[in-house]
């Protein structure tokens, strides 16, 4: 099964990297967010500078970042991973349209593999998204900051936290998108869970900022999950014990998400995928 | 010859509509098979629960000795399919298209390059094997999904309507590979078609389904002799009057005389009865000045057996359009 997995998603990877289009945009989304809200939504931008004290005040709500963008970069790759959703959506329908998923049916291969196949290339893809978003955030003037002690480790942290987010995500979408009969309804469930799951993340802005009945719901967000076990390793480097431990409670979190939505998603799919 | 395919009451109901209604038949290994009918008579939904992609509402298939509805997984390692649509990765090369193909049947890496160069050289894609599949034409896309549905050696190859919408050039070129697999290379095929010129030109044998039943099936030779044979036609010069002649050849059926010196002779094989025809008509010191002769066609047949033709308003080819015509002639 995992070499059908593997040979799935590696068609899908290979037509992703071959086409400059998937990438641009990734690149584009990335400066959006980061040049027009790291700027214009900048909470720090409205407090008073006579007060000297905004970065203190800052770092104190921002977790310790040393400056807005470098709070909102981990945000922003979280949302990505949920706006690459939108791909799946077309690669699946597509294929069924097209008679692909048919021919895949006809081989002798499990099929979970579709549907691994489906979840694995997504969160692949959100990798590379990702390190391109830290990419951009590193080059924009009064960018990203990461903290001295950033290391290849934090690094893989940071792509493990994406990677499972992606993986609650993709596994809920690649069944959604294997039982889907057309792009619209696909585009429609994306469209309409994406503005709620993001803002009631901390994407964007603190739990601080919530309204306190809204905040159990953010700090249970997967995209908070992600968020904040990224923001750990952005702003501190290489963890302390106690923030190690917070960071694994965050990863635990984002797992449990994903066996809940891959026992749904392959549900969703193992029901689209039997005989007619 | 052993079965490689056996079908037996297989029925398909979807909702209210019957697709597919209690269709038997049996195929030998080896054998090319053609599965005739109009759109919509039930011949993709027979392919799709061969290929385990519909479940079997009533009745068995057996594909290779194993049930596709008890054991659809050891079905499709035995099958190759090649649907109608186009299904190759636009955005792969050719030769991606053939070894993911490959991968996804558990063909070693070795084996699948190997196979996978022999067989882009049979359908003429070697040349064109680095190329992405987007910069091929409707045929070549066709002749790639052969190639990708042949890379595992399978024992029966489905083939789904597979010159829709080709050229006519193209199209006896696909046919051509299909013989040359057929016989080559012993392979059992499984075809649907609504060409039905396309049948007869590459079938053994032929089912003809028509909203869901078979309505004949046979070699198409023997479908079409039972039309009742061919017609002959002959002119001659000036002479004595042959009808008596002609009636006594042998195995002639009917004699008209048309005009002065022109003859119409219904007989099952014109090949068996000519050279009488042609001995008699010198013995009485008479000369041909013109001959032909029409054989009927699976057209006809189809015509015979559903009471309609077979609805390809995309064929435009002549042959087809003049069956009716020839038909009242017949008649």
């Amino acid at each position: 099964m995992l070499s059908d997995t593997l040979a799935l998603s590696g068609r899908s990877l290979r037509k992703w990297i071959r086409n400059p289009f998937s990438l641009i945009p990734i690149v584009i989304q990335s400066i959006v967010w980061l040049l027009l809200f790291g700027n214009s939504f900048n909470p720090g931008n409205s407090l008073p500078s006579s007060t000297g004290g905004s970065l203190g005040l800052l770092e104190h709500s921002f977790g310790g970042a040393p400056n807005y963008i470098t709070y909102l970069t981990p945000g922003v790759i979280g949302m990505l991973a949920l706006t690459g959703m939108t791909f799946l959506g077309v690669d699946f329908v597509m294929d069924r349209l097209n008679g692909y998923l048919d021919m895949l049916k006809t081989s002798p291969i499990p099929r979970s593999s579709i549907y691994f196949g489906g979840v694995l290339q997504n969160i692949v893809k959100a990798i590379v998204t990702s390190a391109i978003t830290l990419v951009v955030a590193l080059l924009i003037p009064n960018g990203l900051r990461l903290a001295s002690s950033f290391g290849i480790l934090d690094l893989l942290g940071i792509f493990v936290a994406i990677g499972i987010l992606t993986a609650v995500f993709a596994c809920l979408f690649t069944g959604i998108s294997i039982a889907a009969k057309s792009t619209d309804s696909f585009f429609a469930v994306v469209n309409f869970l994406f503005f709620p799951v993001a803002f009631t993340s901390t994407a964007l802005f603190p739990i601080s900022f919530f309204p306190s009945w809204l905040e159990p719901i953010a700090r249970a967000n997967p995209i908070s999950l992600a968020s904040e076990a990224i923001r750990l390793l952005v702003v501190n480097g290489t963890l302390s014990v106690a923030q190690l431990s917070t960071f694994a409670e965050y990863i635990g979190g984002l797992c449990a998400y994903t066996i809940i939505f891959v026992v749904l998603g392959s549900l969703l799919a193992r029901n689209a995928l039997k005989a007619e | 010859m052993t079965t490689i395919i056996q079908v037996r009451d297989l029925t398909k109901k979807y909702e209210e509509k019957i697709a597919v209604d209690h269709v038997s038949f049996d195929i030998a290994e080896g054998e090319l098979f053609g599965f005739l009918g109009p759109n919509g008579a039930g011949k993709t939904t027979t392919i799709k629960m061969l290929t385990t992609l519909a479940s079997v509402s009533e009745g068995t298939a057996m594909v290779a000795e194993h049930d596709v509805s008890k054991d659809p997984g050891a079905v499709r390692a035995c099958i190759g399919v090649v649907p109608q649509q186009f299904i190759a990765d636009d955005e792969l090369k050719g030769i991606e298209n053939v070894l993911l193909s490959a991968k996804l049947h558990h063909v070693s890496n070795e084996k699948a390059r190997r196979r996978a160069s022999e067989l882009l050289q049979l359908v003429d894609l070697q040349s064109f094997a680095e190329k992405l599949v987007k910069t091929y034409s409707g045929g070549m896309k066709r002749r790639l999904q052969l190639a990708m549905g042949l890379i595992h050696e399978p024992l029966v190859l489905f083939l789904d309507e597979p010159s829709l919408g080709l050229d006519i050039q193209t199209r006896s070129k696909m046919w051509e590979y299909v013989r040359k697999l057929n016989t080559e290379n012993g392979i059992t095929v499984f075809m649907t078609t609504h060409y039905l010129e396309e049948a007869d030109a590459l079938c053994d044998r032929v089912a003809i389904v028509d909203s869901g039943v078979i309505k004949v099936s046979g070699p198409p030779d023997e479908l079409k002799a039972k039309l009742g044979g061919d017609i002959l036609s002959i002119r001659v010069t000036d002479g004595a009057d042959l009808t008596n002649f002609l009636e006594g050849v042998q195995d002639v059926k009917e004699v008209m005389k048309l005009g002065l010196s022109s003859y119409r002779i219904k007989v099952p094989r014109v090949e068996k009865a000519l050279p009488e025809i042609v001995d008699g008509v010198v013995e009485r010191g008479l000369k041909i000045s013109d001959i032909s002769f029409t054989r009927p066609t699976l057209d006809q047949v189809f015509l015979q057996v559903t009471g309609r033709r077979v609805r390809n308003g995309e064929d435009e080819s002549g042959a087809t359009l003049e069956v009716p015509v020839l038909m009242e002639k017949v008649n």
